[in-house]
């Protein structure tokens, strides 16, 4: 039944996003949409992917969105004529896609193996500790990987985004 | 010395040139890029005295993995680096006038530094045989290639291309990662091993398999530029600084086909799905040569030129592909050696070209055939050079392209053998064919046209060479025409 509530909310915000004229209310919408989407998780046990659905999407990047968007000071877009072409194209793409996912996934039987059923184990559903581990034991050397890209992502914003030296009067 | 010490002396190397850059005097500064050249040439020697190579192939931790290819291969990276670096150092003026810092060479530490980083990305790929592995260090390259593409911020045509490179590259990661969900659904594990052991089982749905590598195919297919997924090559190739693009065009390509060996190898292993595996690279394979072979015909900027030419080479490279799973004898050098040794060659006749057209570019403001115009009487080293370079793209006898190309054909003809696609191999004979018209027309600029014609600015100026890029390009130029007539070398570091 919640999970009915939830995924109806999660498509009616999805819609008013694209359907809304004004960037605002369709961030907003998003954010709805999002929300939806925690609880959905929340709903399935899964605690510590719908904190940080809310923490990171709901939280920071829509945050973000909402600052660029009144930064910039867009206004409500204008209403354009629809392309059919490209309409029609693009359901011909999605139609396409619709039926390769739903011949793939039908014809999909049980897999190799079934999965064996969680344990009843208390400690062992605490996701907040497995994920913690997992990435700090068995992906350890990814983690370190992934420090070295974020390194090369902060140099790489730093650089490009430098005020130019007629700007900087007196030096950096 | 265990081998995983390599990486992490380069990660260190790049973060001393960050260092350099932020607290070192404005008298050092130049030497940032000097720096880098002597550390990653340390870097090498270690890699070939040091920890080159065991009997067999070494594990760490069962992540990272250290046989002959992925020395090799971090040969290759470790090399193309350090030519990269000393053609940034000849282009510093030109990346100096679009970034506008204050005074010489400062700002440029990051430029050198970058590639650096990136450069241990593509040493980690070498060795992941996982695919948690292979996707983090490639997120890693790319993440370094997009704002090195970008980095003349004040070039709208460097913008545009960063913009685009970033567009697409992070929809073909998309379809990578999409694809890597898929295949850990259908086999239920990372290790490529592993998966080659569940493919070749036969316990497992045959569609969603061939699903999960046509989407991986996909992700892998921009990386390496094959049809139908070239339409950023030409643009970003034009737009990114020169050292950049040569980059690129090597780095970024070589980091492509190991992805897609090691990926590919227990796709074409399985009896079950290898006929449409096969099909679906012949099909790329033929799209990729005639797409990249007849666009450069019409091209007149140098730059735009190679890249039609990076994607038709990316088409000889596919042809071998096939053959990777080892299905029946072939004889001479195996599918994977031949695609190890093209690409070698491939670095050094790309590097040659690039850094002889950075020199003019740095000279003269010119990126098109013009450009190169009368070289012959204004620089003959670098005419020659480039002579030696374009010949050697185009597969002349007595460079080191045309072993190259000659290991990959006779892989093809033997795979063809096999699998009835004699197409494939008739495409290529005519991308060949046409690959020398279009790879003459630089010649002929180069030899035949006049300087004076078109009014070129420094027409008449001979071009100034720093000592360290003459002495790569000499040394590339022996390498090209030494390992053209010789080519063991190589072919033992390969086993």
């Amino acid at each position: 039944m919640l999970f009915y509530i939830f995924s109806g909310v999660m498509l009616l915000f999805a819609g008013l996003v694209v359907v809304n004229r004004n960037p605002v209310s369709s961030a907003l919408s998003l954010v709805v949409s999002f929300l939806g989407l925690a609880a959905l998780f929340v709903t399935l046990n899964a605690y510590f992917i719908g904190v940080i659905q809310v923490l990171v999407y709901t939280g920071a990047v829509m945050v973000l969105f909402l600052f660029i968007i009144m930064l910039l000071d867009i206004k409500a877009e204008r209403r354009r004529d629809i392309n059919y072409l490209a309409l029609g194209g693009g359901a011909v793409v999605l139609l396409a896609l619709v039926v390769q996912l739903a011949t793939a996934v039908g014809s999909l039987g049980a897999g190799p193996e079934k999965l064996s059923p969680l344990p009843d184990d208390p400690a062992a559903h605490q996701d907040v500790r497995q994920v913690g581990l997992a990435i700090f034991t068995d992906y350890n050397f990814h983690l370190q990987l992934l420090g070295v890209l974020l390194l090369i992502a902060t140099v790489g914003v730093v650089v490009l985004s430098r005020r130019q030296a007629d700007d900087v009067a007196g030096g950096r | 010395m265990p081998a995983y010490l390599l990486e992490i002396f380069v990660v260190l190397l790049g973060l001393a040139m960050l260092g350099m850059e932020a607290f070192a005097g404005r008298g050092s500064r130049a030497t940032i890029g000097l720096v880098g050249v002597a550390g990653l040439g340390l870097t090498f020697a270690l890699l070939l005295f040091a920890v080159c190579c065991p009997e067999e192939g070494l594990s760490y931790w069962g992540i990272y993995h250290f046989d002959r290819p992925a020395a090799f291969y971090k040969g290759i990276a470790l090399l193309s680096t350090m030519l990269v670096l000393v053609m940034a150092r000849e282009f510093a003026p030109v990346l100096k006038r679009y970034t506008s810092q204050a005074e010489a060479h400062a700002g440029l530490g990051e430029f050198y530094s970058l590639p650096v980083f990136v450069c241990a990305g593509l040493m980690w790929m070498a060795s992941a045989k996982d695919l948690i592995t292979i996707f983090v260090s490639l997120e890693v390259v790319t993440m370094g290639f997009y704002v090195l593409v970008a980095y003349m911020r004040r070039n709208v045509g460097s913008l545009e291309a960063g913009v685009k490179y970033l567009i697409l590259g992070a929809l073909s990661t998309g379809f990578l990662v999409y694809g890597i969900a898929w295949v850990y659904g259908v086999t239920g594990e990372f290790e490529l091993a592993a998966i080659g052991e569940v493919l070749a089982g036969g316990a497992y749905s045959e569609r969603a398999a061939l699903f999960a590598f046509a989407l991986v195919a996909v992700g892998l297919g921009f990386k390496i530029a094959a049809v139908p997924f070239q339409i950023w090559v030409p643009d970003v190739y034009q737009g990114a600084p020169m050292p950049v693009t040569a980059f690129l065009s090597v780095g970024s390509k070589a980091a492509g086909f190991i992805v897609l060996l090691r990926v590919a190898e227990p796709f074409l292993g399985a009896p079950a799905i290898n006929g449409p595996v096969v099909l679906l690279l012949a099909v790329l394979t033929c799209a990729t040569l005639i797409y990249g072979n007849l666009g450069a015909i019409p091209q007149t900027n140098v730059k735009r030129l190679l890249a039609y030419s990076s994607i038709a080479h990316a088409g000889f490279l596919l042809m071998a592909l096939p053959s990777v799973a080892g299905g029946g004898e072939i004889a001479g050098p195996g599918g994977g050696q031949a695609i190890s040794f093209y690409l070698a060659g491939y670095l050094l006749m790309t590097l040659l070209c690039f850094t002889v057209l950075t020199v003019v570019r740095a000279g003269t403001g010119a990126e098109d055939l013009g450009g190169l115009a009368g070289l012959a009487k204004r620089s003959p080293l670098l005419a020659f050079a480039m002579l030696v370079g374009v010949a050697s793209l185009a597969g002349v006898p007595l460079t080191v392209g045309f072993f190259g190309k000659f290991f990959l054909f006779n892989i093809a003809v033997q795979e063809a053998m096999r699998s009835g696609l004699w197409i494939v191999v008739s495409v290529a004979v005519l991308g060949a064919a046409a690959g020398f018209y279009y790879y003459f027309k630089i010649i002929r600029a180069m030899y035949w046209d006049d300087a004076g014609a078109d009014g070129d600015p420094g027409g008449d100026a001979a071009l100034q060479l720093g000592g360290l890029t003459r002495v790569a390009v000499v040394l590339l130029v022996l390498a090209v025409l030494f390992f053209g007539i010789y080519p063991a070398p190589i072919l033992g570091l390969l086993g």
